[in-house]
């Protein structure tokens, strides 16, 4: 039986629109769901003091702090090899078979479950290495992880940098270094933030990977060589161990909105980065 | 068109783009302070010459040049011949215009920064008698920080223009079918401008508009599948062409 085309269209959206809609229900049901529960247990406190007991009373300082800097160290890491990588392949070197296998090994690489890389850091960093469980561990292990992502992203944002900005830089007599620096990369910029922002939250809400090499110590760090807990990790072990279900929605409440932030902060700096450009 | 002030020299020249033959064995020469128009069909190869003359074909890499090119004596494919000083020395304004998204004072100094001019009083001085020449200066001279983007297609052509005069050491300029897209009257003043600066440089005009290079051209070159059919004082071309197949296309029967 054939459907009309006056039909089929309201057909289609209908359904397209349910399925917006089923999305944005279940997103915002998991934020309103985690907020209500957590909210309450947020406080100056909560945000401020050290746990106790476990994280069964008090508050979340070292975890939080632990969320702050683990990412910021794998991003740190992660973030110039990836672009010189990126820069390198788009560039410097002529699309061969070579980048080809590079591009398509970093795409089987952002595919692998994150305990894989937990596991390769444990094994290499933490025993190898004999780093132990610590900031610099987990941070190295993350930035692996994070690393194809940042590197496909921004061959993409390169590789969508027209061509005739290079040969205008070209033309006046750029090098080629000069050109990526003050036409490529600038022009870049809005989708290698993108990928940052992307590997930001897969720290972020990484649980897996830091267990195996940041290890989950509740003390505060003092250095790259001390264990951490990051707030993921955190929730993780309160709500396994039913340690305290408050605490634990309260952390995953912290969690969401600085996810949240972050994005808001990165869309906001590169928004008027963007239109200083252009306006 | 003597010789001994030739500017640019070409022999045998022959450009291939992979298995095809663009260019086949150019043999001309270019006089310092004059305005050579180069006009043809497409496909002809216009473009293709006026790449290498600054080396931009280089960025392709199944492209290759043979035969000679010589800017003032040098060689400019010869193995040790500094590309980047060939690029400051021999300017390019393409068919499209494009304003780089920055504002239009830093597309102007773009060239003079990469050659380490940092002195404000010098770049303001720069920015405002390139922006002069390029007959731009009274329409932007109050919005400098503003975007390029924001200009007009014509304005953008003759911003792009100004960023290549801005260049302390521009000897040559050439332009590829500068005024293609542009309205009549950024099309004049960029013709008035090339008048008033061929005194200070020489200019090689690619042109599709036959009548531009009648306008504006010292010298006319009419170029044909690769091959330079005719060359010679523009007045005389257009009047008593020696070629056929030139006096075919200056009236219009083909092309």
């Amino acid at each position: 039986m054939r459907v009309p085309p006056k039909y089929a269209q309201v057909l289609a959206v209908a359904l397209l629109g349910a399925a917006t809609l089923l999305t944005l229900v279940v997103l915002v049901f998991i934020i309103v769901f985690v907020l209500t529960k957590g909210l309450p247990t947020v406080n100056a406190a909560f945000l401020f003091t050290v746990p106790r007991d476990m994280g069964r009373s008090g508050g979340i300082l070292p975890t939080l702090i632990g969320t702050v800097l683990l990412p910021l160290l794998a991003l740190v890491i992660a973030l110039p090899l990836g672009v010189g990588t990126a820069v390198y392949l788009t560039e410097y070197t002529r699309e061969s078979r070579v980048t080809r296998m590079l591009s398509f090994g970093a795409d089987c690489l952002a595919g692998i479950p994150s305990i894989i890389f937990g596991l390769f850091g444990f094994i290499f960093f933490v025993v190898m290495l004999h780093m132990g469980w610590c900031l610099l561990a987990g941070g190295l292990t993350l930035a692996i992880m994070i690393l194809p992502t940042i590197i496909r992203t921004s061959e993409e944002a390169i590789r969508a940098v027209p061509n005739a900005y290079r040969e205008v830089s070209f033309s006046l007599g750029a090098t080629r270094w000069e050109t990526v620096l003050k036409v490529v990369l600038p022009n870049a910029l809005p989708g290698i933030v993108t990928g940052i922002m992307l590997g930001i939250a897969r720290c972020i809400g990484e649980t897996a990977a830091v267990i195996f090499t940041a290890g989950s110590s509740l003390r505060m760090p003092t250095s790259v060589f001390d264990s951490v807990r990051t707030m993921s990790v955190h929730f993780y072990i309160l709500a396994r161990e039913g340690i305290s279900s408050e605490n634990a929605y309260g952390t995953a409440a912290v969690l969401v909105i600085s996810v949240l932030a972050v994005n808001l902060v990165a869309y906001g700096l590169m928004h008027r980065f963007i239109s200083r450009r252009t306006r | 068109m003597s010789d001994n002030q030739a500017k640019i020299v070409v022999r045998d020249f022959s450009v291939f783009h992979g298995k095809l033959q663009s260019l086949r064995s150019l043999t001309m020469s270019i006089p310092a302070h004059r305005i050579l128009g180069i006009i043809g069909p497409s496909g002809s190869g216009k473009t293709t010459f006026l790449r290498a003359l600054n080396r931009l074909n280089d960025l392709s890499p199944e492209t290759r040049a043979e035969g000679q090119a010589v800017l003032d004596g040098e060689d400019i494919y010869h193995p040790d011949y500094d590309v980047v000083r060939l690029r400051k020395r021999v300017g390019m304004l393409f068919a499209l215009p494009v304003a780089l998204p920055l504002s239009i004072y830093e597309n102007v100094v773009y060239g003079p920064r990469l050659s380490g001019v940092r002195d404000r009083r010098r770049l303001a001085d720069l920015v405002e008698r390139s922006l002069k020449d390029a007959f731009l200066w009274d329409e932007v001279k109050d919005r400098l920080q503003t975007s390029g983007m924001r200009l007009s297609g014509g304005q953008q052509q003759r911003l792009c223009l100004a960023r290549v005069l801005a260049m302390e050491q521009l000897e040559v300029i050439l332009l590829d079918e500068p005024c293609s897209g542009l309205d009549p009257i950024s099309t004049a003043k960029i013709e008035e401008a090339l008048t008033l600066l061929k005194a200070k440089y020489t200019i090689v005009l690619v042109t599709n508009n036959t009548k531009q290079a009648a306008r504006v051209a010292d010298d006319t070159a009419f170029f044909l599948m690769g091959e330079l059919v005719e060359y010679g004082v523009t007045q005389r071309l257009f009047t008593i062409p020696r070629d056929a197949r030139t006096s075919d296309y200056v009236t219009g029967r083909f092309g």
